[in-house]
């Protein structure tokens, strides 16, 4: 069956089947969004956690270490108390659509993104600093410069990010309610299917994420290799 | 004068690395820091680029008292720059890292790109201007640095051991550029070394450094010794024929079997009340001269080899020395620095 399956799968895949390439695209476009605005977030605000030091700062990074493991289905119940029609934000009919979906995305990848940042910008030798700064930088300029040298680090942590959520099948489904042509991701799509019986389409979905999910990764190991090949 | 520093401290933990009680240094001079490693150049010059905080006491720069809040900080390092002792070049070309400090000063392209070509020029290093950084050896990199620094035209130059690592001609065409620097751009430049003679060549004046603290009679009290291991964990250090030190080995473990000793001419104690100390050598000499220095006295001795000390002035009250008296001094081993014979 498995092979069955497979089979129909690449021929559904090399049809270029438009329910298929519909549920890509709005795969690719939620995961993008969402880590374009967790990144514009996460990026600065780890860079300041790194550089910055404040009462607190180890229960915050044990906070962001935590989050890392937060359970999707828990983001999504938390979104959900907010913009559901009871909730605070009710009103912004925000439930069931691909900004919900958006949301919870965000708020599952902003600790990943601060965390790879504050790493990142933490293996940075610190005579980068301290050079920028002798040389008549102010701390922005700084901040620039050290963005600079660990910029492999947080391309990574972006990589590492959209990885996260083009995988996520929690926060889609309770936020986005898996509408067809709508809200209807690559991993919601394959729940579905399996709950149907329906294993052509999953498969086919299954390969595309996994091709995704490589991409990524390569993408990943090339920017990890850069920062380890800069470190030498 | 330039800097003024006044009862300094820094302090790491409960570990004091600097403690000078009064510093001045004048503008335009070419000053060299000596000293062992640990003796605190690089904190002193840290503190003197503004990238360091005393932890207690005064500093004045160019007769202005330092506020070490962030913005007035950030105006005083665009007049100082201070060169690490291993520098750290940006990821790019050569060029695009000596035109940074001139790029956020927002300096005219057209001017950016002369002065960057000349200060290449001025090290040697024009023809590298394209390559990247990453592919320099460590005496290109500090020559770079050393441009980038210099580019800025600032009124103080610090270089932490600016010959460190360096082979002869990368050495030569550093110190040629400090001078030239010094001389044509009239340049403070403070620089820390390990070699007496290399601060000597440069420097208008020469600032000895030892655990932590300036010691007044830099150049003086320094002798070449021949090391001799003895029994008790000792090693007999001999200055001449007939004086010889025994320090605790673990003193002179850093050094081969020729060295060069330093004796703190402020631990010297001049007629000591206990004749029975162990923690030192005692050695009979003459008073050869005295003359007052600095809020204290200074004598000249003849011990078999020309000895400085100093003496508070209670402390000369107290003992009263005369010209021509032959007293006993004792040295305690606090007192004596040794180091391996190419280091002053």
């Amino acid at each position: 069956m498995l092979l069955d399956s497979v089979q129909s799968a690449f021929l559904l895949l090399f049809s270029f089947d438009p329910e298929l390439l519909e549920i890509v695209g709005v795969s690719l476009k939620v995961s993008f969004g969402a880590t374009l605005i967790a990144s514009f977030v996460g990026i600065p605000a780890g860079f300041i956690v790194a550089y910055s030091v404040f009462p607190g700062k180890r229960f915050l990074l044990t906070c962001l270490n935590t989050l890392l493991a937060l359970p999707t289905v828990v983001i999504g119940l938390f979104v959900y108390s907010f913009i559901s029609r009871r909730g605070i934000f009710g009103s912004f009919d925000l439930l069931y659509t691909q900004k919900a979906i958006i949301i919870g995305q965000v708020i599952l990848i902003v600790p990943v993104i601060m965390t790879l940042t504050i790493a990142a910008v933490n293996r940075i030798d610190s005579r980068y600093r301290v050079t920028a700064l002798t040389l008549g930088a102010n701390r922005f300029q700084m901040a620039l410069v050290i963005m600079k040298e660990a910029r492999y680090g947080i391309f990574a942590a972006v990589i590492a990010a959209y990885g996260r959520v083009i995988a996520e099948v929690g926060i889609s489904m309770m936020l986005g309610g898996n509408a067809r042509g709508f809200t209807r991701t690559m991993t919601t799509a394959m729940a579905l299917e399996y709950d149907k019986g329906e294993f052509v389409l999953a498969v086919a979905l299954g390969i595309t994420l996994m091709t995704f999910a490589f991409g990524i990764n390569m993408l990943f190991h090339f920017f990890q290799g850069k920062t380890g090949s800069d470190a030498l | 004068m330039l800097y003024k520093l006044e009862r300094l401290q820094r302090v790491y933990g409960d570990r004091i690395v600097l403690d000078i009680d009064f510093l001045e240094i004048a503008p335009n001079a070419i000053y060299t820091l000596i000293g062992p490693n640990g003796a605190g150049k690089t904190s002193l010059l840290k503190i003197l680029a503004f990238l360091d905080k005393p932890s207690s006491g005064d500093l004045s720069f160019s007769g202005q008292p330092v506020r070490f809040g962030e913005k007035h900080l950030h105006t005083l390092r665009r007049r100082v720059v201070m060169l690490d002792q291993t520098p750290i070049l940006f990821t790019g070309t050569v060029w695009k890292n000596v035109e940074f400090g001139l790029r956020i000063r927002k300096v005219p392209a057209v001017q950016r790109k002369r002065r960057v070509e000349k200060m290449l020029e001025l090290v040697g290093m024009e023809k590298f201007r394209d390559f990247d950084s990453r592919g320099l050896s460590g005496g290109e990199v500090k020559r770079v640095a050393l441009a980038r620094a210099l580019v800025l035209r600032p009124d103080v130059l610090l270089c932490d051991e600016p010959t460190a690592n360096v082979d002869g001609e990368n050495q030569e065409s550093i110190l040629h550029s400090l001078e030239q620097i010094n001389r044509e751009e009239k340049t403070s430049i403070i620089f820390s070394t390990h070699y007496l003679s290399q601060g000597q060549r440069l420097a208008d004046h020469t600032l000895l450094l030892q655990h932590g603290s300036l010691s007044d009679l830099a150049g003086e009290n320094i002798f070449r010794v021949a090391l001799m291991p003895q029994k008790d964990d000792k090693t007999l250090c001999r200055l001449t024929e007939q004086i010889s030190l025994l320090l605790p080995a673990e003193r002179v473990s850093s050094c081969n079997d020729s060295a060069k000793l330093h004796i703190d001419p402020k631990l010297i104690v001049l007629d000591p009340d206990d004749k029975d100390l162990t923690h030192g050598n005692y050695l009979y000499g003459q008073i050869m001269d005295l003359a007052q220095d600095r809020g204290g006295i200074r004598i000249g001795m003849d011990a078999g080899v020309r000895l400085a000390l100093t003496l508070s002035v209670e402390e000369y009250d107290r003992r009263q020395p005369v010209l021509g008296q032959r007293k006993l001094i004792f040295i305690p081993y606090d007192g004596v620095v040794c180091t391996s014979a190419d280091f002053f």
